[in-house]
């Protein structure tokens, strides 16, 4: 056994799973608030990638102003999806409102193909592709960054829940009636989720786009975000990050051992069986509320 | 002499019709006044529609396909009748609704400040949270705790507290005491009697527990299918045959004695 080989596949696999935290965090801020996985989380962060983008080539703004000015842009998109879709389906049945989160998607890969055609286009966002050795581990510098901004994001959000408005937030996520009760605004609240997750999709799309180009499979991105946020609990910040290690550790170590067996593709079985066997075996997922029975 | 009269209720409920899924006729004409500052009792049986109509005054029928379909609703002199839920917790009316409902993921500590009111400074939320802290000193000893771990009467008691955050005029409330134990019923009634006098709020009281409630409120309204079948001050209700027998319990001891088959609700036909 090559420990340092071993090693190198662990640390890669988990700034990997980082990134695809990244990306599961928007899933939970609005699964939080809505009760709902949003499908439209990858459109979402396409879109964020694009607007990026648009901002630095289109309209020749530099990079460190484009992204942040992207975030304000996708963060009111968030408050318009709430506003002008959602709110029409408040109190419907919760199946509703995840085929509305599916035709969002589709809506949105639809219109940057419009907009922006179907070939790829680089992010190019400076960061040096050298490889970078941690004694004798080999580690992709993008990859460190990415992880970096999850574990940032991680954090920002661990703060804002405690704050009074992420107080609210919570209290909307534990029960509706009982926050209109007490005159907390829900449909805000839910509008508010959807804008930061949409922020949180700028950041998923600007470090996921420099990896593997913006075009529309940015998107499918949701398959492996939504078996993360499955596997952390859905509504789990603290799971969304901790099942994203896992997950890439698991598939990075896991495809060295099976591929020279079944023969390549092993990533995409270790993924299925994961969120497979999660929601058959422990469905509220690793750090998911199960709801407070008292006896 | 009439203008002085209304200036007396802080709500007045007028001939309240309230049609839930545009089909269901769950209240028919209800009229109800809360004069300022005294506590008022709505009692009846299941499904009576007390429930409703605190939803009509609190705005929350809108969450459940509800809506009023005839008469109004005027808070302080306003009409409120359709004003959306939030503004009528802004302008003071709060409804502690069934059940308890406290946020579970939440501590109690929590719970109150999501109730605080846009704009409450740190220092007024700190404030009220210790004045409600005095009220419920069972709540500031587990206030960091789960709120879904407490009792049932803790909760009780939290979910009073979070709707006196919102620093409410009216404070409505239904079946406070429902599955409590009848020592706990007594502890949260008197201390809602105690916050009354205090602060002169005025309380809308929703109760089975018809015995506990007259207790403490000053009026109370029998609502039966739909309609308020009788009003009277608290000590004409309790010393009524017919409430002692319905709603009260207890009114005859004598089991080898009761007629049952002539004794009916006779005010509902």
């Amino acid at each position: 056994m090559d420990w340092v080989f071993l090693s190198e596949l662990a640390i890669n696999g988990a700034l990997t799973g980082l990134l695809y935290s990244l990306f599961a965090i928007g899933l939970v801020l609005i699964y939080k608030a809505s009760s709902v996985p949003n499908l439209a989380q990858g459109g979402l962060t396409m879109v964020g990638a694009y607007v990026v983008l648009a901002l630095a080539r289109d309209v020749g703004l530099p990079l460190w102003l484009a992204i942040p000015l992207a975030a304000v842009v996708m963060f009111g998109l968030g408050f318009g999806i709430e506003r002008v879709a959602l709110r029409r389906l408040a109190g419907r049945p919760v199946v509703m409102i995840l085929m509305l989160t599916l035709g969002l998607d589709i809506f949105l890969r639809g219109t940057t193909l419009a907009i922006w055609g179907g070939t790829s286009r680089s992010m190019e966002l400076g960061v040096s592709y050298d490889p970078l050795f941690l004694g004798d581990i080999f580690i992709s510098r993008i990859h460190l960054v990415g992880a970096g901004v999850a574990l940032a994001l991680f954090v920002g959000f661990m703060l804002f829940f405690q704050t009074r408005t992420g107080i609210k937030l919570r209290a909307i996520a534990d029960d509706y009636m009982a926050s209109w009760s007490v005159g907390i605004s829900v449909e805000r609240g839910v509008g508010l989720s959807w804008a930061l997750a949409s922020v949180v999709a700028v950041a998923a799309g600007v470090i996921w786009g420099e990896i593997q180009g913006v075009d529309q499979a940015l998107s499918l991105l949701l398959l492996k975000g939504l078996t993360v946020a499955v596997l952390g609990g859905l509504d789990s910040i603290l799971g969304a990050v901790i099942a994203g290690i896992i997950l890439g550790v698991v598939e990075n170590v896991g495809a060295d051992f099976l591929d020279p067996l079944v023969g390549g593709g092993s990533r995409e079985l270790i993924v299925a069986a994961v969120l497979i066997l999660t929601v058959m075996i422990r469905p509220h997922g690793l750090f998911g509320r199960h709801d407070i029975e008292r006896v | 002499m009439q203008e002085k009269v209304e200036a007396q209720n802080i709500l007045s409920m007028n001939s309240v019709e309230v049609l839930y899924d545009n089909v269901m006729l769950a209240i028919k004409g209800v009229s109800v006044q809360v004069p300022k500052g005294e506590m008022i009792a709505l009692l009846g049986s299941n499904g009576a529609g007390k429930s409703t109509t605190l939803k009509a005054i609190s705005g929350l029928l809108k969450a459940e396909r509800g809506r009023i379909s005839r008469g109004e609703i005027t808070f302080q002199g306003t009409d409120i009748t359709e004003a959306l839920a939030q503004k009528r917790v802004e302008m003071g009316i709060c409804h502690v609704i069934e059940g308890r409902r406290v946020f579970e993921h939440l501590t109690p500590d929590e719970n109150l400040t999501a109730a605080a009111p846009r704009g409450m400074s740190r220092s007024t939320l700190n404030a009220e949270k210790d004045k409600i802290y005095a009220y419920f000193p069972r709540l500031a000893e587990r206030k960091n705790s789960q709120a879904g771990y407490l009792s049932g009467g803790e909760q009780q008691m939290l979910a009073i507290g979070r709707a006196l955050v919102t620093q409410p005029k009216l404070l409505m409330l239904d079946e406070p005491s429902l599955g409590l134990a009848p020592f706990l019923v007594e502890e949260i009634f008197g201390i809602l009697q105690k916050i009354n006098k205090d602060e002169g709020l005025s309380v809308l009281l929703v109760e089975q527990n018809a015995l506990a409630a007259l207790e403490i409120v000053s009026q109370g309204y029998l609502i039966e299918n739909g309609r308020v079948v009788m009003h009277g001050t608290a000590e004409a209700l309790k010393s009524n045959s017919d409430i002692q027998e319905f709603y009260l319990g207890g009114g005859e001891t004598d089991f080898h004695n009761v007629k049952h088959y002539s004794r009916r609700k006779r005010w509902l036909s």
